[in-house]
């Protein structure tokens, strides 16, 4: 009992990673009606902006928001610079352009920063505190809390400033939007920034489990888009809460079923995509894929 | 001291290789309720199109004595031009009062957008009901209620209004149509009124002009229209 609420715990933690990388899939998506192949790589490579910017003598909770604000520019500048242009242009287009821009990214992190995977800090103690009769590593809570609260932040930010109101309805409707005034063509540039702030939290809260390495975070994005697709792939809270979910099964899977730890822990990953996709393919908050003409 | 808001000048547009418009011209007076009729296909929702940027055109248009060539549909908007679309460009992922928030966004001058808002539920209570909800659970009536409270909350200086009146029974119709006077005259801000309905659409304006494939066929006093018994048969259809 006292071990399964630990590894509740741990899931819930890696859940919350999963779900800032699988809201930064969604972000994107509803904006552009595709995923961003390159989100997680985007994210790796912020990671190594982090990790560049504590070598250098920077405390860890100064370098944490700078790097999301220079994530949160690097967003805009690839959207304005690499997606606007195509982004008439044929679904296949896109598709190739962010597969592309992942394997970019991928060799940019490798050449400037090499592939051995270097540990990366983490500003929580490794120790454990006795909560309710469960001990909990401190490690767990912090990832839960940061996740929490930046997931908190972007569903504030969109749901009740002037600001989220017009990304959200640039998204979903950018003609209309057009004639209300709103820059649609600005909101969506911001869309992408946000998407690359949140997504790059995953990242920094991943590396020092995983260690960083530019192919780090291959496997984080196989269970991000399993959690956007259990969360409906359009629904920002359906990724945070498909996320937990992914996270849990993903832990649980690895603690008690015989075998599946380490690296068939993957394999649960896509076999959540599988089973969504077959059994409820508009997952667990998306609509009927129905549109009205 | 300029005497028309719009102006269109042997205007041209169509979509790609398809033109639409061959040179229209009309002119919209501050104030002024202007219909546009026509039959279907003749370029009026293409005229409406025209004038918010969303097609290609040539010749020039002036609002308010500035031309709005190469101007964004965003830019247009800004300038004081709102368009309710064909089909009433309801955001239907968005609830009914973040509709009318989006309508008010780029203003600043808070007490005025809350009398604004006081009118608008004046108008149409059943907005005020159902502020909570999505905007897809509306009726089309309801609907074309938020679309025109919308363009309210815009306080433009201009109202592009598409067909108002599709689609809704002949009761909504002619409620929604005494509001568009309301908001005229209390208001004043002009309005184009592209509609099929042209009876209805000839009793609201003071001025009309019918399209025909693309050209201004009959231009005129509404009154004078109605009472013209050739054009109402050849091209009013009533």
């Amino acid at each position: 009992m006292q071990e399964f609420a630990q590894q509740v715990v741990s899931g819930i933690a890696i859940g919350g990673i999963f779900a800032s990388l699988a809201l930064a899939l969604v972000l994107i998506y509803n904006a552009m009606g595709l995923v961003n192949f390159a989100q997680g790589e985007m994210a790796m490579l912020a990671t190594f902006v982090a990790f560049a910017l504590i070598n250098r003598g920077m405390s860890y909770w100064f370098a944490f928001p700078v790097t999301l604000v220079l994530a949160f520019v690097a967003g805009i500048a690839i959207q304005r610079l690499v997606i606007k242009p195509v982004e008439r242009g044929p679904v296949l287009t896109l598709v190739i352009i962010t597969l592309g821009l992942a394997t970019l990214i991928n060799g940019l992190a490798g050449f400037i920063f090499g592939y051995v995977p270097r540990s990366f800090p983490s500003p929580f103690s490794s120790d454990s505190i006795d909560l309710l009769g469960v001990f909990v590593s401190w490690r767990d809570l912090g990832v839960i809390a940061v996740s929490g609260l930046v997931l908190l932040a972007v569903y504030v930010l969109l749901q009740r400033t002037t600001v989220g109101l017009t990304m959200r309805a640039a998204a979903h409707h950018p003609e209309a939007s057009r004639l209300l005034g709103v820059q649609v063509s600005w909101m969506l540039a911001l869309g992408w920034g946000l998407a690359s702030a949140v997504g790059t939290v995953s990242g920094i809260m991943v590396a020092p489990i995983l260690l960083l390495e530019p192919n780090m975070m291959q496997s984080i994005i196989i269970y991000a888009f399993a959690a956007a697709v259990l969360g409906g792939i359009e629904s920002p809270l359906g990724a945070v809460i498909g996320g937990i979910l992914v996270g849990l099964t993903v832990n649980l899977a690895g603690a008690y079923l015989p075998g599946v730890g380490g690296d068939l822990q993957l394999a649960v990953g896509l076999a959540i995509i599988i089973a969504v996709l077959l059994l409820r393919p508009n997952g667990l908050f998306g609509r009927a894929a129905t549109r009205r003409v | 001291m300029v005497s028309n808001l719009l102006e269109l000048k042997e205007v041209h547009a169509g979509y790609g290789p398809r033109a639409v418009l061959h040179g229209v011209s009309l002119t919209v007076p501050v104030g002024g309720i202007v219909s546009l009729l026509g039959a279907n296909g003749a370029g009026k929702t293409t005229t409406l199109r025209t004038i918010t940027a969303g097609v290609r055109w040539s010749g020039d248009i002036l609002f308010a004595g500035r031309s709005l060539r190469r101007m964004s549909t965003e830019d247009v908007v800004r300038a004081g031009i709102a368009h309710v679309p064909e089909g009433r460009g309801i955001c239907t992922e968005l609830t009914v009062d973040e509709n009318l928030r989006l309508g008010a966004h780029l203003r600043r001058d808070g007490a005025e957008v809350q009398k604004d808002y006081d009118r608008v539920f004046e108008y149409f209570p059943v907005l005020k009901e159902r502020r909570k909800l999505s905007a897809s659970t509306l009726s089309g009536g309801e609907q074309q209620m938020l679309a025109l409270a919308r363009a309210i909350l815009m306080r433009p200086k201009l109202m592009l209004l598409d067909e108002p009146s599709l689609g809704l029974a002949p009761i909504v119709v002619r409620a929604i149509f005494e509001i568009i006077r309301a908001i005229n005259e209390t208001s004043g801000v002009a309005v184009l009124l592209v509609e099929q309905n042209a009876r209805i659409a000839l009793d609201l304006s003071s001025t009309a002009y019918v399209l025909e494939v693309g050209r201004v066929a009959v231009s005129g006093e509404s009154a004078q229209l109605r009472g013209d018994e050739s054009v109402r048969r050849s091209y009013l259809g009533y």
